[in-house]
């Protein structure tokens, strides 16, 4: 399997944040999810890559090659969605659309027409108009209407109602039905990424914590809930996190065996992301 | 076919789909030659991701279950006889191990459990 | 590409482009028909042309500030340097509509309007770039919001600044007529030379600093 996007050894310095040695891959042909709290990183991550911020050291590579060269190459070949949109109010969607379309040496008008259609968008609608999905889908409209092989996307789902949020997800395993796409999209909400996501990548703290297959992982990992008995010295050692009440405990544990070895009786459940995620992040 | 994937942490997903791809097969659902849904298509249904399927179709793949063919898709592969006959053989004999450990434990001895299997083929012929 | 991003800021500021037009022909009229002064030709154009071009300049920028699109540009094959490089082309290109409503008046209306010599065009166009080419470069540095102040204070000084240093040079006869041992063609085009000289060295500087910079 090829990877169709290297991050190497990248890192940028805030006052009061920094991203740490970030490296990681991405599969092609794969829907990979980014996940991580608020201020872990994410957005920060991305605009790296995408030259918005201009990173301390690192390098990135598409396809193989470089990208510090072939920057304007390696554009076209991205779809890109960020939150909050970042479109001009004041004009209509057929006006921003005559900006951005003109970038993009293979944009197609017929698919980008059809998708407008399919997302019930008109071309005269004010942008200012639109509700906070209409923008994201528009945002999809313009990222999925010039070919791109890889779609970039900063917390497209935060504020979408989970009608919407099913809805983008779908958009996006329709995407995926072409050979050769990949998407890479960061998000905190992660059920969206249990429903869709081939890939995760867990990154805290400006540093990648962790990076799996989703099934993987939650075949990997356990959720676990049992009696408070049965929590001792050893036992608490298994648990990446543990909460206790007075009725009981629950905890994730990537050590699943052991945890049945040792602890009887204990419930032994597949986690979701959501678990997992906070197994591993450190306050 | 049906593939239901169950929420209890074992066994792992991949293994949940494989073993009820292989039921539908060695039961007859899925006839031989039959086409069967794309990594992706798959993969989307059940709601997971075609990694965990590729592997699925992987492993079916090389244990002769069924066969890929490049930019066509996979198909059920013609019946093997003997590797099918091994595979239903399996799959009793496991069945029969359970049954026998049971009955050790619980202080069944052999000739009762013969006799409790004559009734139940007994009464298997009457439905 | 270029057009597609001037035709941008175009796009942006459709609905003022009308009112801003009416103004850059209708100005000098009025301040024709106030004063009665030879020789204002070229400063009553200047001042209506700095007026127009940074009221539509100051709205694409307080635009681009608010709506942070700039960001969204620079994912897409849009380099840094072309959307620097087409605001400047943005205001070379209002200046020009601006120099074409003004002579198209002029010639329409028989008064005293004077129609600007190459020369007087050059100096005009110096005058503007000279202008713009600090703003720019300083606003990107800087920021929008701080300094939107500076910029339009500038503005509002230079209409009772410029008169009064014209008069300044008039009453003490310092004569500004440099003769260079060039023919009379270069010295006219001269002004404009140093115009563009002037604005592409700015624009080099704002793609620089632009270039640096985090979005």
């Amino acid at each position: 399997m090829n990877n169709i996007l290297e991050v190497n050894g990248l890192t940028k310095k805030f006052d009061t944040f920094s991203l740490d040695n970030v490296s990681f891959s991405l599969r092609e042909g794969c829907i990979t999810g980014f996940i991580g709290i608020n201020g872990s990183g994410k957005t920060t991550t991305i605009k790296s890559i995408l030259g918005l911020i201009l990173k301390d050291a690192g390098n990135i590579k598409f396809r193989g090659k470089e990208i510090e060269r072939t920057e304007r190459e390696f554009k076209n070949h991205l779809g890109i969605v960020l939150d909050e949109g970042y479109f001009y109010e004041n004009i209509t969607i057929k006006e921003m659309k005559s900006i951005i379309a003109p970038a993009y040496s293979t944009w197609d008008e017929t698919v980008f027409k059809k998708n407008l259609e399919r997302f019930r968008l008109q071309s005269n609608q004010k942008i200012s108009t639109l509700s906070k999905g209409m923008r994201m889908k528009f945002a999809i409209a313009l990222a999925i209407s010039h070919h791109a092989d890889l779609l970039i996307m900063d917390e497209p789902t935060s504020g979408l109602d989970p009608l919407v949020r099913s809805e983008l997800m779908d958009i996006l395993l329709e995407f995926m039905k072409e050979d050769g796409k990949s998407v890479f999209f960061s998000s905190h909400i992660t059920s969206d990424l249990d429903k869709v996501a081939d890939m995760l990548i867990l990154i805290d703290k400006g540093a990648i914590v962790l990076t799996e297959e989703k099934e993987v992982l939650l075949d990997t990992h356990g959720f676990v809930k049992g009696d408070n008995k049965l929590l001792n010295e050893h036992t608490r050692k298994l648990f990446l996190k543990l909460h206790e009440t007075k009725y009981g405990f629950e905890g994730v544990t990537d050590k699943k065996a052991v945890v049945r070895q040792q602890m009887n009786g204990v419930l032994i459940e597949r986690p979701t992301i959501e678990n997992i995620m906070l197994g591993y992040v450190r306050r | 076919m049906n593939i239901i994937i169950a929420n209890v942490s074992d066994p792992p997903i991949y293994q949940q789909i494989k073993d009820q791809i292989k039921d539908a097969i060695l039961h007859g659902e899925l006839t031989q030659g039959e086409l069967l849904p794309s990594i992706r298509t798959l993969a989307n249904d059940l709601r997971v991701s075609v990694l965990t399927t590729r592997r699925v179709y992987d492993e079916l793949e090389a244990e002769g279950f069924i066969v890929s063919k490049a930019g066509k898709g996979s198909f059920v592969a013609a019946e093997n006889l003997e590797l099918l006959r091994e595979s239903r053989r399996h799959i009793v004999e496991v069945k029969l191990t359970e049954a026998w450990k049971a009955a050790r434990s619980l202080g069944i001895c052999k000739k009762e459990l013969y006799s409790m299997m004559d009734i139940l083929f007994e009464e298997g012929e009457e439905e | 590409m270029l057009i597609s991003l001037v035709k941008k800021d175009f796009i942006l500021v459709k609905k003022y482009l009308i009112l801003m037009f009416i103004f850059a022909a209708g100005a000098p009229v009025f301040i024709y028909s106030k004063v009665n002064q030879g020789g204002v030709g070229f400063i009553v154009f200047t001042l209506t042309a700095l007026l127009t071009i940074y009221s539509l300049f100051n709205s694409v920028t307080a635009m681009e500030y608010k709506y942070k699109a700039p960001a969204l540009l620079c994912t897409t094959p849009y380099t840094r340097n072309s959307i620097i490089k087409a605001k400047y082309l943005f205001i070379l290109m209002l200046f020009v509509c601006c120099f074409i409503i003004y002579t198209i008046v002029a010639v329409l209306i028989p008064t005293s309007m004077q129609l600007l010599s190459i020369s007087t065009f050059g100096i005009s166009l110096l005058l503007a770039t000279l202008y713009f080419s600090i703003i720019i470069p300083v606003q990107y540095k800087f920021g929008y919001e701080k300094t939107k102040y500076i910029s339009f204070l500038i503005i509002f000084i230079i209409p009772f600044a410029l008169p009064t240093i014209i008069k300044f040079l008039q009453t003490h006869n310092i004569n500004l007529k440099i003769t260079l041992p060039f023919p009379q063609i270069i010295q006219n085009l001269l002004p404009c030379i140093i115009a563009v000289i002037i604005g592409l060295i700015s624009m080099r500087v704002t793609m620089n600093i632009y270039s640096k910079k985090d979005l």
